[in-house]
């Protein structure tokens, strides 16, 4: 109830009230203000009522911002959702003797990426770093790379 | 002791001549054999390029093998023949048998679930065409 009427009237307190909390508070607090819709404002008046944790909110509003700035969606960047490359192979056993299917998983300088960078899943990745560590015993794949 | 598989692999100087490979892998045929293993496949890779610096050589001929045995001792006697010989300058002894076992468990995992997808979509068409029939005898009856 409160929320709905301070971002109306309050909207340009809460602005003041944000940079002190945070240095992106002043962009949501703008957008907010910009938008007619209550999302923005109310993201606003929350950041203005609970100042340490009401910090990253707005900004999590502002991820919404360069897509469309009336939209209450936060996740406006679509990422796109990365499938792990085995399961869609169905496979069963990685071979550490191919050191061409390894490859991908490792860096330049012959780190091994993350999970997170290649979307494999956990089984496979188990496996894979097991792969790739005997692949290397074997001077398939470097260690690191040589200078 | 169930039997365990393992692969070899040893990595030869470049510039040993194929006949000296030949006889290192001879000697280890021999050498499982004795020790009551088997030496199951070979395959010679050739001349690679090494990921990295090994004896200061950057290419190294490769040798893959398949060893089966029933206990260590083979592997123990295999790895010592190979640090011995001169030609060799790297190996690597991987034991296969519980990963390719793992291997078949989900192999037959995925064909038992492939197999009864069919049955369970088998039955959703059978359903429908099933009171059809029996609809029409209701039909013509009434």
């Amino acid at each position: 109830m409160a929320d709905e009427n301070a971002p109306q009237h309050q909207a340009p307190p809460s602005a003041p009230s944000a940079p002190a909390s945070a240095p992106t508070g002043p962009a949501g607090g703008h957008a907010g203000g910009g938008s007619p819709g209550g999302p923005g404002g109310y993201s606003g008046g929350s950041g203005g009522m609970s100042g340490g944790p009401g910090g990253p909110r707005p900004q999590s509003g502002g991820g919404g911002r360069p897509g469309g700035p009336a939209k209450r969606g936060k996740r406006n960047f679509v990422r796109k959702k990365k499938v792990c490359r085995f399961c869609v192979d169905k496979v069963d056993y990685i071979d550490y003797k191919k050191a061409e299917i390894l490859s991908p998983f490792i860096q330049d300088r012959g780190k091994i990426l993350p999970r997170r960078m290649t979307g494999t899943c956990a089984r496979h990745q188990r496996w894979l770093t097991v792969a790739i560590k005997r692949a290397q015993n074997i001077a398939l794949l470097p260690f690191a790379a040589e200078l | 002791m169930e039997e365990r598989q393992y692969d070899l692999i040893f990595i030869c100087r470049p510039d040993t001549p194929e006949a000296d490979v030949d006889k290192v892998i001879t000697t280890l045929e021999h050498v499982a054999a004795e020790k009551g293993g088997k030496i199951e496949k070979t395959e010679k890779w050739g001349r690679k390029r090494m990921a990295y610096r090994v004896a200061k050589l950057r290419e190294g001929f490769f040798v893959y093998m398949v060893v089966r045995s029933s206990h260590g001792e083979v592997v123990k006697e295999l790895e010592r023949r190979l640090k011995v010989s001169e030609p060799v300058i790297k190996y690597l002894t991987v034991r296969l048998d519980e990963e390719l076992k793992r291997q078949e468990k989900l192999k037959r995992h995925r064909e038992r679930r492939a197999a009864r997808r069919p049955r369970k979509a088998a039955p959703a068409p059978m359903q429908p065409s099933s009171p059809a029939p029996s609809g029409e005898p209701t039909a013509a009856t009434s």
